[in-house]
């Protein structure tokens, strides 16, 4: 068995045997949750990944358009009967065109002038889900009975929720690592570098920009409608500009322009914080620290960019080499 | 003869300072063209005006019989016209080999649809015409280092590779041998004229006289915006004009 196959078919038992099993094994709701929301905080990073790891745009709006997929499944579900089939495409689409919307006038805008655009983007959605009470119920948040309703089969048990969102959660990170490893990730590394020299390239940069944005809006809105779901309560402060920086922190830490990387991330600063609950407060302070020493130590991340590609490349076996047996150069 | 390009009373101002003031010329099929003046003599802005990164105050660009006057730059680059920068501009965070992908891939075009569903075609043509063009520069050996960390020398070499794999019609390189030493111009003028001698249309701008000179069959002189001369090297050099614009002292 080659060894490409071999790493993927051990992601999948651990994300669908193991964790279950040790799961099962604990049985304490507390731990489902985490796992839950450490797959969630995946799929938030690794789409926030796109944009801001692999385009270079600096996007402080992640959690707002977030909170969008979360406030259209939870509404759809609460107040129109809408369930899990319908609602999760369409809170992913909501924050797609929302995110469209946004960066019609945004993109051309310069970097720091595009990250402050965000940022107000970011800001102004939080309030609407602050203080328009009549179609968010406003700082009370909303209230989702339904639960995850699976083409007619009820899916109420924390292992079953759990298989959900760790399903949606690959799906759509089998589709980001597409994204950024192929040619059309090479395009938008290209713009990370030096746009104006990609669009000497034949490259419409404008229209590029646009495409990452909204993808990445999508899946954030579909990991806010995993969110809606799964906890059966929202309310504005999850979608919070802080939300926001924890993403991007994960993105930075992790590796920017590294999918495995912020994967990583991810994981280490939603299981991090939970492992030292037993130190008290302190802990704040000492994945405080972490993220510190992490930054100094490793800029480029705890699994770096060029790492990544090579092991995508090599190892995953999704690179094109110029002859048989050679290591793969290109992408497939 | 036909012009593939050919520039109509092209004019661009900068507050009072025309740094390109009414310039008519044309590059024929097939040339190999240059373009030389003193530092500031608008050579760069001209070049910014032809493919598109700065819009004419007046006057027109037409290529291949079509006015491109105010198109954007990727619009201009899928008509088929290719350039370099003056102070090398690689992808410095990606593979020599992912850098020349670029331009492959901006011909051939990628999407987010067709990375996902069927577009294995597309991904060989490019990776298939991206290793040509590496092989083409001679920079197989580093297919997979990073662009920042190659010598000046071959950064130059990967820039030209990554316009190559554009597939163009018309070249444009704007001022290749600057920060080379005799023995590496010499070379890259070989390389060049090679380029030139299988049918690829090429416009150089130069900034020393020496490679210009050396190689080109026609060439267009600017100073302080204007064209001064437009004739064949041998005509060029004994113009008194041009000697005045070089060795009139304010070169520098």
């Amino acid at each position: 068995m080659s060894k490409s196959l071999l790493i993927k078919l051990g992601l999948l038992v651990l994300a669908f045997i193991l964790i279950p099993a040790l799961l099962m094994g604990f049985d304490k709701g507390y731990y489902y949750q985490i796992a839950t929301i450490a797959a969630i905080f995946m799929l938030l990073a690794a789409s926030l990944h796109l944009v801001t790891g692999v385009a270079g745009l600096l996007h402080l709006g992640h959690a707002a358009l977030y909170g969008v997929g979360a406030y259209v499944a939870a509404i759809l579900g609460a107040n129109h009967g809408i369930g899990f089939t319908l609602g999760l495409p369409l809170a992913g689409l909501s924050a797609a065109a929302i995110a469209f919307l946004v960066a019609l006038p945004t993109m051309r805008l310069m970097s720091i002038y595009f990250a402050v655009a965000t940022l107000g983007i970011g800001q102004m959605l939080y309030l609407v889900f602050l203080n328009w009470v009549g179609l968010t119920n406003g700082p009370n948040g909303v209230m989702l009975f339904s639960g995850i309703n699976l083409f007619g089969l009820e899916i109420d048990s924390d292992l079953g929720i759990y298989y959900v969102v760790a399903g949606v959660v690959a799906v759509s990170i089998l589709v980001l690592n597409r994204l950024s490893h192929s040619y059309y990730g090479n395009a938008l590394r290209s713009l990370r570098e030096d746009d104006q020299c990609a669009s000497a390239m034949g490259i419409n940069v404008t229209v590029m920009k646009i495409q990452a944005f909204v993808i990445s809006a999508f899946f954030a809105g579909i990991a806010g409608a995993l969110w809606a779901y799964t906890t059966g309560y929202i309310s504005p402060n999850d979608f919070h500009f802080s939300q926001s920086i924890l993403i991007l922190t994960m993105v930075v830490v992790g590796g920017l322009g590294s999918l495995p990387g912020v994967l990583i991330g991810a994981l280490l600063l939603i299981l991090l914080p939970e492992a030292l609950r037993s130190v008290g407060d302190i802990r704040n302070i000492i994945v405080g620290v972490l993220m510190f020493s992490a930054i100094l130590f490793l800029p480029k991340g705890l699994f770096g960019e060029v790492s990544a590609l090579n092991f995508a490349r090599r190892v995953l076996g999704q690179g094109w080499a110029a002859q048989k047996g050679e290591k793969g150069i290109g992408w497939k | 003869m036909t012009p593939i390009l050919e520039l109509d009373h092209l004019t661009r101002a900068f507050g009072g300072l025309k740094a390109v003031d009414d310039v008519t010329t044309q590059v024929n099929q097939g040339e190999l063209f240059g373009l030389i003046g003193p530092n500031g003599a608008g050579k760069t802005t001209l070049f910014n005006l032809i493919s598109g990164f700065t819009p004419p105050s007046s006057g027109e660009v037409r290529f291949k019989g079509e006015v491109i006057t105010g198109l954007s730059a990727h619009k201009i680059a899928h008509k088929g016209m290719s350039r370099t920068f003056q102070n090398l501009r690689v992808f410095p965070n990606m593979t020599v080999f992912d850098n020349i992908s670029v331009g492959a891939l901006g011909m051939i075009g990628v999407g987010p649809m067709s990375s996902l569903f069927g577009g294995k075609a597309r991904a060989k043509e490019i990776s298939e015409r991206s290793y040509e063009m590496l092989e083409r520069v001679g920079l197989a050996d580093h297919a997979d280092d990073l662009a920042a960390n190659l010598s000046y020398g071959k950064r130059k070499y990967l820039e030209i590779a990554r316009a190559l794999a554009m597939k163009p019609e018309l070249l444009i390189l704007d001022e290749p041998a600057a920060g080379m030493n005799d023995s590496e111009t010499t070379e890259l003028a070989q390389f060049i004229t090679g380029l030139n001698k299988e049918g690829l249309t090429i416009m150089l701008v130069e900034h020393d006289m020496g490679l210009v000179m050396g190689i080109c069959e026609r060439l267009v002189v600017l100073a302080s915006g204007r064209k001064i001369a437009d004739d064949v090297p041998a005509v060029v050099r004994q113009d008194p004009g041009v000697l005045e614009a070089y060795l009139g002292g304010d070169e520098g």
